[in-house]
């Protein structure tokens, strides 16, 4: 893990209308950390990921990667950032390459071709290059959404709720593939409801209650079971 | 090629290719402006109306309905799976977005204007091949007018609860200057009138187009950004 720091946050608010969806969130995460955000539905999570990679506009506060505040302006930041979302982003009536390549033309990529296949070959898709969307199982276009948001190789990848609805399989490939992104260099922010798999994936964990960060610390102080206890202990305390 | 260009011919390349497969708006586009003029021949009593006063009337009134049947749907091809929110997050910029969906709504609405200046012609008997080039040039434009700024309000009433029913009535008030001075220019081209006559017209409908352009450009990044 490096010294520097990748990702930084600092007193993000998001409201919608009386609402305070996001309540003052300061955070500080360096390359090759790994965050994960759990908390019940409505907590907020999936508002602060939105305002970390930029898709969403802060009410108030910053966020900036590696000291370069991100803001409409501009766009090149855009290009170190790669989002999941339990959305695919994906065109139902283009086949799979043709999606991967319309991102990779949109990121202004080179080698758009070599880098299509080889990301359809990472997440097990290579022979569904030519299958429309449409055709594809849940699990698959899951897979294929990965593929699109590591597509351009970003530093920061951004996951809202990767494994729902993955049957054993796709959760496999998917994991793998995660297990890749810890190469020390990446920072990865997942916000999930699984609590095995997103304590499996980080280094940091936080537990979001009403918008704000109620806990935060170190993964490998729990196993899974300590760690739920813990969670609904922590959830129960901040009502 | 610049980046910028790049990735505004991939969104139009995009849309194209989902245009043809789905062809929603191509189909309800071509349906209703033959459906138009077809009713409009019915409606209208050649003999005690001179077709060639009203035509480009209707020309243009049929161009505006119809043009909003297909631009209201601009967005539709983002809305499933979230694929806006991939467009948006993207390193294109937003005005690289907005010129993208105005070409391909241009391409759109100004082959409608030219079907409909066919069908009506043929319907109503009406020889427009003397003047057609100008007209055509007036069409253009037009049509370049209507879809820059009807693009624009179609991505606000997309994100309203009243989605498309709401884009009329953000956008007819703002087209009736280019409606008065379009169909006064088509009118007068079609009743035999030197394009001198006309030459004013046709400017301000390029003022008309490149302003809303400019202002589309401009504006699209507050409406989409959420």
């Amino acid at each position: 893990m490096s010294d520097e720091v990748a990702l930084r946050a600092q007193g993000l608010v998001r409201e919608y209308g009386a609402v305070r969806a996001v309540d003052g969130v300061d955070l500080t995460l360096r390359a090759g950390e790994a965050l994960t955000i759990f908390g019940p539905n409505g907590a907020g999570k999936s508002t602060l990921l939105g305002m970390l990679g930029g898709a969403i506009r802060p009410t108030r506060g910053e966020v900036s990667l590696r000291g370069e505040p991100i803001d409409g302006a501009t766009t090149s930041w855009r290009s170190r950032i790669g989002i999941l979302s339990h959305r695919g982003f994906l065109y139902a009536r283009m086949t799979s390459a043709e999606n991967l390549r319309f991102y990779g033309e949109l990121f202004a990529l080179d080698r758009v071709e070599e880098r299509v296949y080889a990301g359809l070959d990472r997440v097990g898709l290579a022979d569904r290059a030519r299958s429309e969307v449409r055709e594809l199982s849940h699990g698959m276009r899951q897979r294929l959404s990965l593929a699109r948001a590591l597509l351009h190789d970003p530093d920061i990848v951004l996951l809202d709720e990767p494994y729902t609805g993955l049957d054993p399989s796709a959760a496999s490939v998917l994991r793998d593939v995660l297990s890749e992104l810890r190469d020390g260099l990446r920072t990865v922010v997942v916000v999930t409801h699984n609590l095995r798999e997103g304590l499996a994936m980080a280094t940091r964990v936080a537990i979001q209650r009403g918008g704000r960060f109620v806990w935060e610390g170190a993964s490998d102080a729990f196993d899974p079971v300590d760690f739920e206890r813990h969670y609904h202990a922590t959830i129960e305390e901040a009502a | 090629m610049s980046a910028y260009l790049r990735q505004v011919f991939a969104i139009v390349r995009k849309d194209i290719l989902l245009e043809f497969r789905s062809k929603d708006r191509l189909v309800a586009m071509g349906a209703f402006a033959i459906l138009a003029a077809a009713l409009f021949n019915f409606s209208i009593d050649v003999a005690s109306v001179r077709p060639r006063d009203v035509i480009a009337g209707l020309v243009w009134m049929t161009l505006v309905f119809g043009g909003l049947l297909g631009v209201g749907r601009t967005f539709h091809l983002e809305a499933e799976d979230a694929a806006i929110r991939g467009l948006l997050t993207s390193p294109a910029p937003k005005d690289a977005v907005y010129l993208a969906k105005v070409t391909v709504n241009f391409v759109l609405v100004f082959a409608l204007s030219v079907v409909v200046l066919g069908v009506f012609a043929l319907f109503f008997a009406v020889d427009v091949n003397a003047a057609l080039l100008p007209t055509v040039l007036v069409l253009a434009l037009g049509s370049l007018g209507f879809v820059a700024l009807s693009t624009l309000f179609a991505a606000v009433s997309t994100g309203t609860s009243m989605g498309e029913t709401l884009l009329p009535i953000l956008v007819f008030p703002l087209l009736v200057p280019m409606v008065v001075f379009g169909a006064g220019a088509t009118s007068r081209l079609i009743a035999g009138r030197p394009f001198a006559e006309v030459a004013g017209n046709v400017r301000i409908l390029g003022a008309f187009a490149f302003a809303a352009l400019a202002a589309g450009a401009v504006l699209f990044r507050y409406v989409v950004e959420e």
